[in-house]
């Protein structure tokens, strides 16, 4: 689709202006600016690319009359969460607007009742999780950075997370949304229910689109009840393979479904615990290769004391070398640390990591399979690979770092083919190449590469039905 | 060597929930933990033991409700030995005095002589952090809190620092001594699988007031010097002025500004 | 209970603390609190000092509201030991017999007065902020925070003498000194029996830290999870450097990494009480309020309007931090110039 876009001009600027307020238009401050064209990716990379004006509006009205002046004048429109992005999805190459929904940050309305949340979509999913809580009741759509992302976010790029294996993705536990369409419509989609057969289902199809086909501006989230009880355990094994084996034994022999069962090689998990000056077990010892970061849910504690029991003895009738468990809510939540913020540690390795966490999925009988790709390709281009991810889905985020002879500006080329060849692997493998960070810019080439010309065609009749401009996140997805 | 260590059950939270009416704290579903700061008494426990080797047995020993037992049990899977829960119906309502006197007459009558005991610097839940020097003072021993780190133990002797405003003091005390840690002291492990097998299969004895030979006058609320004549929630508030920089940066700052020099802060 | 008659116990005592051979701020601290207790009692109010070469060095004590000054100055007391300092003011107590006993709830007040509790089998309430006199019944009514600041007691000692309690440090300024003020000195002598200890001192690790520890600043630039990355700690240097300030930080913040825990504002950190504090990006949960709501004045910056914070504030700013402070010290600097 090649378009020609519309400049933001200074009355498009005035008019914004009017629409959102002078505070809330960010134009004359580049630094600012910057910002704005930049994602967690770009952090890594220097991906960046200037909007020429971002905006922040606080209502959904405000977001339709951006809109409908977007259309106007046919100007690129780039919706933003909180920009932890990991593959570029949020960054406005195609320059013109960007909508940050920051502003709109409430919480509307939790219903006990009806067991929802109604949130704007720049309420931060952590905020959300924690406020539920105090109503006995769960969002169990727990993407990672959690931290900070924002809800908008994780439906826009269907994030997973490492509660997947129990509960699914963001997907799962959306019910209802209201999105504005490229001309400045708003349609309320889904419900505060469970169940519909009602015509095409628009929402599902807005979920995990990267803002390539409306804009969301509020969401009704499914809630569960909260409570039961939960244990984390940190699992070493001396290996890989042995630890992959586990899991399986885990599932298959155990009959449990742990709420999360993580993977870090050794030098992910060890390098954050450094990082992070945190003392783990096992971490100093040379007989450990990989470890399982697993969390087991009770309905009480007689029933979690039995299943820890039980994922115990697997554990260490399969290899484990030990099984620890968090004692204190301090324990877990430096497992939980060192797991979710284990990227900066990489820098003890004091070589050039490439910017994209692969995010590789394969079905979960594959794995040990993929974890040999992984060696063959680490000897193949003489990199070194570390693991890390959401093993019972399948799910790897792989980092390679830059052999001594590849000179730096060659890594990226080079980096790329060691991707490239990762993601054919996964696909042969029965996977595919994005788990639940999303398309973005990274995974463009490959995605239309391996989607067959009819998806593609069909995917590409719907944008052109949302959006026919082509005016939201252009050069996104398709 | 025979060591003690005294912990605490605390509720697993700091959102406590109240009864506004009755002013009480609301304990029905509220998770328990493990004191944390008594998790550093036990680790430096542990890791005597470790150091010492033979002839080192771990005594823990906590008041509270049937429920404490789980406290005990984590402590014995962290490498404690032996472990007795306090549980009475007349003990409830205790002060710190009371607790003190309570499980200093546990002490006394359960574990005899001993060299060392080891407490948390205060639990998260009272946060007084005076039962452990009142237990060294019925028990009339030395006394070391704010304990950072265990230099030397031998000879009967110890030498430690104490963590205190301006610096680390260095001190030296004869054996037996009541110690209580701070958290610098060390960083307490996770149980592994055969410590938490050997907590569950554990026995953990139920003391009575009259299995430890304590004087009923001087237990529970009855005994208890102090009194809890209400609880609320605390009400903060100054009459500040709040102003929006909403559209308005510029003057909210500016506000700000003559604020500061009003008040001759610049 | 045994049945003793405490009605001679009379009078408002603190116990003053030296350091490094200097009578230490908290000890005025302990006399504005006393003075108000003695004043509703109507009786006097003493402070006791223990310490070595000491007793010229009292005089401040009375003109900061000590009607009475017990000294007891001798070389062997010039560190705080549980057994000769414990030893010695028991049995002065049970020679006085004060109705009202206060300490500070620092290192040697947290040791000493459990240990004071037990021997003068006493009720002690700990870390109090707020003391005062029930008229009618004459008792000392306490009021502490628990459970992570979320809950307020109130506490009495109904029987037994005297009723003990510490306060925290900082949590009222001293009197100003009134050089007028009459009161008396007593040194106190006590044989070599009392002053032994099991416990030796061998020697003091003084802390290297660099500025002044936020204890003792007189303005803190505090920041909270707000400021949304370690990096812009810089930021929040800039402008404490205006103000010749200490950066503090909530628990958030320092859980985070951006700042050591030396820094920590709050329950879980240091009570401070500067002249000015600012709080960025701090939403301002209990606990944090409870480490600094009895700083003088208060400014408050956060994006959220309904912020616990800004309940405390005197001045609060509803606004992004990264907007308002860059304005700010640039308006400070012009001000500095014109000055």
């Amino acid at each position: 689709m090649e378009q020609i876009y519309g400049k933001v001009t200074p009355e498009i600027v005035d008019e914004l202006k009017k629409i959102v307020g002078e505070k809330n238009t960010i134009i004359d401050d580049k630094t600012k600016l910057k910002e704005y064209g930049m994602d967690t990716l770009s952090l890594i990379t220097g991906v960046v690319a200037d909007p020429e004006v971002a905006v922040r509006p606080e209502s959904t009205d405000q977001v339709s009359a951006i809109m409908r002046l977007a259309t106007k004048y046919t100007i690129p429109v780039t919706a933003r969460g909180a920009g932890t992005g990991l593959a570029g999805s949020a960054i406005p190459t195609s320059r013109g607007i960007v909508l940050s929904l920051e502003k709109m940050n409430r919480i509307l309305e939790i219903d006990a009742v009806d067991r929802v949340a109604v949130v704007e979509a720049g309420v931060i999913t952590k905020d959300l999780c924690r406020k539920v809580e105090e109503y006995g009741l769960m969002y169990a759509g727990y993407p990672m950075s959690t931290e900070s992302s924002f809800i908008g976010g994780n439906v826009a790029t269907n994030a997973g997370g490492a509660k997947v294996i129990k509960y699914g993705n963001t997907r799962k536990h959306i019910l209802g949304l209201e999105v504005v369409l490229a001309n400045g419509e708003i349609l309320q989609l889904g419900g505060r229910f469970r169940k519909s057969t009602w015509g095409y289902d628009l929402m599902e199809t807005i979920i995990g689109s990267e803002g390539t086909l409306a804009i969301v501006t509020k969401v009704i989230v499914n809630l569960i009840p909260g409570g039961g009880k939960t244990l984390d355990l940190i699992v070493p094994f001396p290996d890989t393979e042995t630890a992959v084996q586990a899991v399986a034994k885990l599932i298959v022999e155990g009959n449990i479904f742990p709420v999360a069962v993580e993977f870090m090689d050794r030098m992910s998990l060890t390098f954050s615990a450094k990082h992070h000056e945190i003392s783990l077990p096992f971490t100093e010892r040379d007989d450990v290769g990989a470890f399982l970061i697993i969390q087991l849910h009770g309905k009480n504690q007689e029933e979690l004391d039995e299943t820890y029991e039980k994922a115990g003895e697997l554990c260490l009738g399969n290899g484990a070398l030990d099984v620890f468990a968090a004692e204190s809510r301090q324990d877990s939540e430096k497992i939980w640390k060192v797991r979710e913020e284990y990227s900066p540690g990489f820098r003890f390795l004091g070589k050039m990591v490439y910017a994209n966490p692969g995010d590789l999925i394969v079905p979960f009988s594959k794995v040990p399979e993929m974890m040999n790709e992984l060696k063959r390709v680490e000897k193949k281009y003489n990199t070194t690979i570390a693991a890390v991810g959401h093993i019972a889905d399948g799910n790897l985020h792989t980092h390679f770092f830059k052999p001594d002879e590849v000179p730096p500006e060659n890594w990226t080329e080079y980096a790329k083919k060691i991707y490239d060849d990762l993601t054919d692997c996964a696909l042969k493998l029965g996977g595919v190449g994005s788990g639940e960070h999303g398309i973005g810019l990274l995974k463009k080439e490959i995605f239309l590469k391996i989607k067959s010309p009819a998806e593609i065609e069909v995917m590409r009749g719907i944008k052109k039905a949302f959006d026919p401009q082509g005016i939201l996140n252009p050069g996104k997805i398709i | 060597m025979k060591i003690v260590v005294l912990i605490k059950q605390v509720p697993a939270t700091d959102k406590v929930k109240m009864d506004e009416e009755s002013g009480t704290m609301i304990r029905d579903g509220v998770e328990s933990e493990v004191n944390p700061l008594d998790l550093y008494a036990v680790e430096e426990a542990v890791r005597i033991k470790e150091r010492i080797g033979n002839g080192v047995e771990i005594h823990v020993i906590s008041m509270g409700p049937k429920k404490a037992e789980e406290a005990l049990r984590s402590a014995i899977a962290l490498g404690c030995d032996r472990a007795y829960l306090l549980s009475d119906r007349k003990f409830a309502g205790s002060d710190t005095w009371v607790t003190a006197y309570t499980l200093s007459a546990a002490i006394r009558k359960i574990v005899g002589d001993f060299d060392l005991i080891l407490c948390g610097e205060r639990a998260t839940d009272g946060e007084t952090g005076q039962v452990g020097p009142e237990v060294g003072a019925y028990l009339d021993l030395p006394i070391l809190t704010y304990v950072s780190k265990i230099e030397t133990l031998q000879d009967r002797k110890i030498i430690a620092q104490r963590a205190v405003e301006g610096g680390h003091e260095v001190v030296e005390s004869p054996l037996p001594v009541l110690i209580s840690v701070v958290k610098e002291i060390n960083t307490p492990r996770m149980p592994n699988f055969s410590g938490k097998m050997k907590a569950k299969k554990a026995e953990i004895p139920v003391l009575t007031a009259e299995d430890i030979g304590a004087d009923e006058a001087r237990l529970g609320l009855k005994g208890s010097p102090t009194r809890v004549v209400k609880i609320f929630r605390p009400q903060v508030a100054r009459k500040g002025t709040v102003v929006s920089c909403v559209g308005n940066l510029q003057g909210a700052v500016d506000g700000l500004v003559d604020f500061l020099e009003e008040k001759a802060m610049i | 209970m045994k049945e003793r008659d405490y009605s001679q116990y009379k009078g408002v005592w603190v116990i003053g603390e030296v350091r490094e051979g200097q009578i230490h701020a908290v000890s005025y601290e302990l006399l504005a609190w006393g003075r108000g207790l003695a004043d509703a009692l109507a009786v006097d109010l003493a402070i006791v000092v223990l310490g070595k070469d000491i007793k010229d060095k009292v005089d401040e004590l009375i003109s900061r509201g000590a009607d009475k000054v017990y000294v007891i100055d001798h070389p062997e007391l010039e560190h705080f030991r549980v057994d000769p300092y414990s030893n010695i003011l028991t049995a002065l107590i049970e020679e006085y017999k004060p109705e009202v006993l206060i300490a500070s709830a620092t290192t040697m007040g947290r040791t000493l007065m459990p240990v004071l509790a037990v021997k003068l089998d006493a009720g002690l309430t700990a870390d109090c902020t707020g003391l005062e006199i029930d008229p009618e019944e004459r008792l000392l009514i306490q009021t502490r925070p628990a459970v992570g600041g979320n809950i307020m007691a109130t506490i009495k000692t109904p029987v037994l003498r005297p009723q003990m309690a510490t306060v925290r440090p900082k949590s009222k300024r001293p009197l100003p000194p009134d050089p007028g003020r009459k009161g008396e000195i007593i040194l106190k002598e006590f044989g070599p029996e009392w002053l032994t200890s099991r416990v030796r001192r061998l020697d003091f690790i003084k802390e290297e830290s660099e500025g002044a520890p936020i204890q003792d600043a007189e303005c803190i630039v505090a920041f909270g999870k707000g400021l949304k990355d370690g990096r812009h700690v810089q930021l929040m240097q800039d402008l404490a450097r205006i103000f010749e300030g200490s950066l503090g930080a909530s628990r958030n913040a320092t859980d985070l990494g951006w700042i050591p825990y030396s820094h920590q504002v709050g329950l879980s950190g240091k009570t401070v009480s500067p002249r000015l504090y600012f709080a960025f990006g701090i939403s301002g949960a209990v606990q944090h309020l409870a480490g600094m709501s009895s700083a003088e004045t208060i400014i408050a910056v956060n994006s959220d309007p309904e912020a616990n914070i800004f309940n405390v504030a005197d001045y609060g700013l509803v606004g992004d931090l990264f907007e308002v402070v860059p304005l700010l010290i640039s308006r400070l600097k012009e001000k500095g110039k014109e000055a």
